[in-house]
């Protein structure tokens, strides 16, 4: 069968996601792009007898050497050819929309533009003339509107064909002349070079000229980590790659440029230069094909008087994080309940059906309360994770978070964070894997490494679940959203010394920068959030059956071996018992350094271990919490929450910490810091209780 | 020199020049902030924090840092 290979680009946020959805469905891969960590999707639609490749590329503003992505992009467009190149462009946007596909113009003519988006442009009173634009840039221009999925059947037709048939004669943009005199002398320099075999000669000249430093460099792929299923227990995010320079070619061209440098043409003038020739051309074609219909103010303005004012903007976001919280939380507990009582019918079934087959005492209970009890534990809090994600893509994919990033920018700025660390640490409330994941978008890889490091200090869902379980058995009533509140603010302040400090660990003396894009508002597709909460929610299920399976057996047969003796002479016990020294100075008893030693492969299993030392129902929170206040006081809790929510999260936020940083040394810091700061503020918890005269 | 800075809430301006060098400012050039682009100062968060620029029809968010680096010919 025939195949066609299609690549998907497009500037963030134009609907770019939702038009790979809506032609792939469910076939669908996700790994990385090679040596990067940058996601890579690709999938397959059929069309007419034909196996379409769709490859969605990452969303990017342009194509220079500064960023992964961009690299990436343009890379894929040059090097791997693909038979056509779609670009989403928003109608309601065209003219930085437009600056991309300038770009990809030149590097390429199969291209077909999907203009999506134009009822948000008509409106905010623009009307675009997508025959006119066709004409001018030479490609066809097909009208979509992606979350309704109109038109995209005619713009796959159109990308098949242009796929199929030879390269055009592409539009050549066309540059002032002082500009073209410097690129054609730069194409004589280079025509007759083996770069110009790859790569199209205009582009290329005019990338010289710009003095892009990743022209000419080869890099070599070599696998670090071999693939590993459980490795990868949270998310999905291929295998660790480096990614060496294998070489540097000589550049031909040094001449020129220097003869240019001196007549006033360095880098930043031609980089200049060349920006702003684009934007002169399309503010000169503009005329043709756009139209303003009516102007006003638009919903996006109307929203922002609102939701951007200095006085309501901080109430509003404050009642939505509120509100987030509190669905996935509270309104989310009924269902969690519903899963544990199903499980722990479940096992009873099941054990029921061993006793009928009289199977020995042992595995009937390795069965229900070593692994019925533990997944039940853990899966209990999967309605949490999907509905926080729900939420959580719901605001991003609708504009808010930018928003929010705009309110919240001051406080990252006087932790000298960048303005987009703000969503990394927002998303490490639902999970700390996707949070570090998140920190991909930061370009400074020192701002990426603080970003990842601090991440681990937010309390994701299933801690925050442990530890209102455990709140509620020992601060009942107000009492407890007050313990909450102070434990989240403990958080919050660790976050901030954190990130102070670790701007110095690192050695970032780089200012952070911050400059974003504010999408217009738009009601997200059900389709595209549900989608990408699933992913989350699937690696967290995915856990529950690798991860917290063998944990949950491990503890079982620790407990209940040698059998027939008290718990703390068991295996567990004796553990527990050089452990204790350590967990002396905080007050915590050998069951509790069990329990912390167990939650590093995943924090959600501490309840359920807790559950089997104290010998209760593991698959019901409340009576594990209740069964730990008769060997604890209300400091002695106060102080294991404390401890709990800063030390290690677990093993896949480690895992994912060196595959994203790249570094054994510096996620073995991390380790570390974790460790030591949680013990430390433990200590500091339990001491101040002494001279508070608290117990 | 006129920065951004000096532009005050809803008023215009027009870009001259941009300071500084590497990724910051090739991305602000990529953003369209090339001379000649007018841009529109819509609101500034609290507290020093960054603020909403209007141009090309889209809305970008800068910290003020960043917006100093941006030479301007103001405009009423």
């Amino acid at each position: 069968m025939d195949k066609v290979r299609i690549a998907l680009i497009g500037n963030p946020n134009v609907g770019k996601s939702t038009v790979f959805n809506a032609l792939t469905g469910s076939n669908q891969q996700t790994g990385n792009w090679a040596g990067k960590t940058v996601e890579r999707r690709s999938g397959l639609a059929h069309k007419e007898g034909l196996v379409i490749e769709l490859v969605d590329l990452p969303g990017t503003y342009s194509f220079t050497a500064y960023s992964q992505e961009e690299v990436i992009t343009r890379d894929y467009i040059l090097r791997d050819k693909p038979d056509a190149v779609l670009a989403i462009v928003d109608a309601a946007n065209i003219e930085r929309n437009l600056y991309l596909v300038l770009q990809l113009l030149e590097m390429t003519s199969k291209v077909v533009i999907g203009l999506n988006m134009l009822d948000l442009a008509r409106s905010t009173g623009v009307d675009i003339k997508a025959h006119e634009l066709s004409r001018i840039l030479r490609v066809p221009v097909v009208e979509i509107v992606a979350a309704k999925g109109q038109g995209l059947d005619k713009l796959l037709q159109a990308a098949v064909k242009v796929g199929h048939s030879d390269a055009l004669k592409s539009l050549s943009i066309p540059y002032p002349p002082e500009l073209e005199e410097k690129i054609q002398r730069m194409e004589e320099v280079l025509k007759n070079t083996g770069l110009a075999k790859r790569y199209p000669l205009r582009w290329l000249a005019i990338k010289r000229l710009e003095q892009d430093p990743e022209i000419g460099q080869e890099w070599e792929v070599r696998a670090v980590v071999p693939v590993q299923a459980h490795a990868d227990a949270c998310c999905s995010t291929g295998n660790a790659v480096s990614y060496d320079l294998k070489s540097t070619e000589d550049l031909p061209g040094d001449v020129l440029l220097s003869e240019l440098a001196q007549a006033g043409w360095g880098q930043e003038e031609m980089e200049m230069a060349f920006a702003d020739a684009k934007y002169q051309y399309i503010n000169q074609i503009l005329p043709v094909f756009k139209s303003q219909v009516h102007s006003g103010l638009n919903l996006t303005e109307k929203l922002d008087q609102w939701v951007l004012s200095p006085i309501w903007g901080y109430p509003i976001l404050t009642g939505i994080v509120f509100l987030a919280f509190w669905v996935s939380f509270i309104l989310s507990a009924p269902l969690g309940d519903l899963v544990s009582q199903g499980m722990s019918g479940l096992a009873e079934l099941v054990v029921g059906v061993m006793q009928g087959l009289s199977i020995p005492e042992v595995w009937q209970s390795l069965v229900r309360d070593g692994m019925f009890a533990g997944v039940g534990a853990v899966l209990a809090f999967v309605p949490q994770i999907a509905i926080f994600f729900v939420l959580y893509y719901f605001l991003q994919d609708s504009g808010y978070l930018a928003r929010a990033a705009f309110l919240g920018d001051r406080f990252m700025q006087m932790l000298g964070l960048h303005g987009k660390s703000f969503f990394s640490l927002i998303s490490s409330y639902g999970c700390n894997v996707p949070g570090i994941m998140a920190t991909r978008t930061l370009e400074d890889p020192k701002d990426r490494l603080v970003t990842i490091l601090i991440n681990p200090l937010i309390p994701c869902v299933p801690r925050l679940g442990v530890m209102s379980a455990v709140t509620a058995a020992f601060f009942p009533g107000g009492q407890g959203a007050l313990v909450l509140v102070s434990l989240l603010t403990i958080s919050i302040l660790l976050v901030m010394f954190s990130a102070l400090f670790l701007r110095r660990a690192v050695g970032q003396t780089e200012r952070s920068a911050f400059v974003m894009e504010l999408p217009l508002y738009h009601l997200p597709t059900w389709r595209n959030i549900l989608q990408l909460a699933w992913v989350r929610t699937y690696s967290f299920l995915k856990r529950a059956w690798t991860f917290i399976l063998a944990a949950s057996v491990i503890v079982w047969v620790l407990s209940s071996f040698p059998q027939g003796v008290p718990m703390n002479e068991s295996w567990a016990g004796t553990m527990g018992s050089w452990l204790e020294g350590i967990g002396r100075p905080l007050g915590f008893d050998w069951r509790i350094m069990v329990a912390i030693v167990f939650g590093f492969t995943a924090k959600e299993t501490t309840l359920s271990t807790l559950g089997i030392l104290y010998g209760v129902a593991a698959n019901a929170s409340q009576s594990i919490a209740r069964a730990m206040t008769t060997a604890m006081t209300g400091l002695g809790a106060y102080t294991f929450l404390v401890v709990y929510m800063l030390y290690i999260p677990c093993l896949a936020t480690v895992v994912t910490t060196y595959k994203e940083s790249g570094s054994l040394r510096w996620t073995a810091f991390g380790v570390a810091y974790n460790l030591l700061l949680s013990f430390a503020v433990g200590w500091l918890v339990v001491q101040g209780g002494h001279l508070l005269g608290l117990h | 020199m006129t920065t951004l800075m000096d532009v005050k809430t809803g008023r215009k301006a027009v870009v001259a020049g941009i300071e500084g060098s590497g990724a910051l400012r090739r991305r602000m050039l990529d953003m369209g902030i090339v001379p000649g682009v007018e841009l529109e100062v819509m609101r500034q968060a609290p507290w020093g924090g960054p603020i909403q620029l209007r141009l090309r029809g889209y809305y970008l968010a800068m910290r003020r840092s960043e917006c100093a680096q941006i030479a301007v010919a103001e405009r009423i």
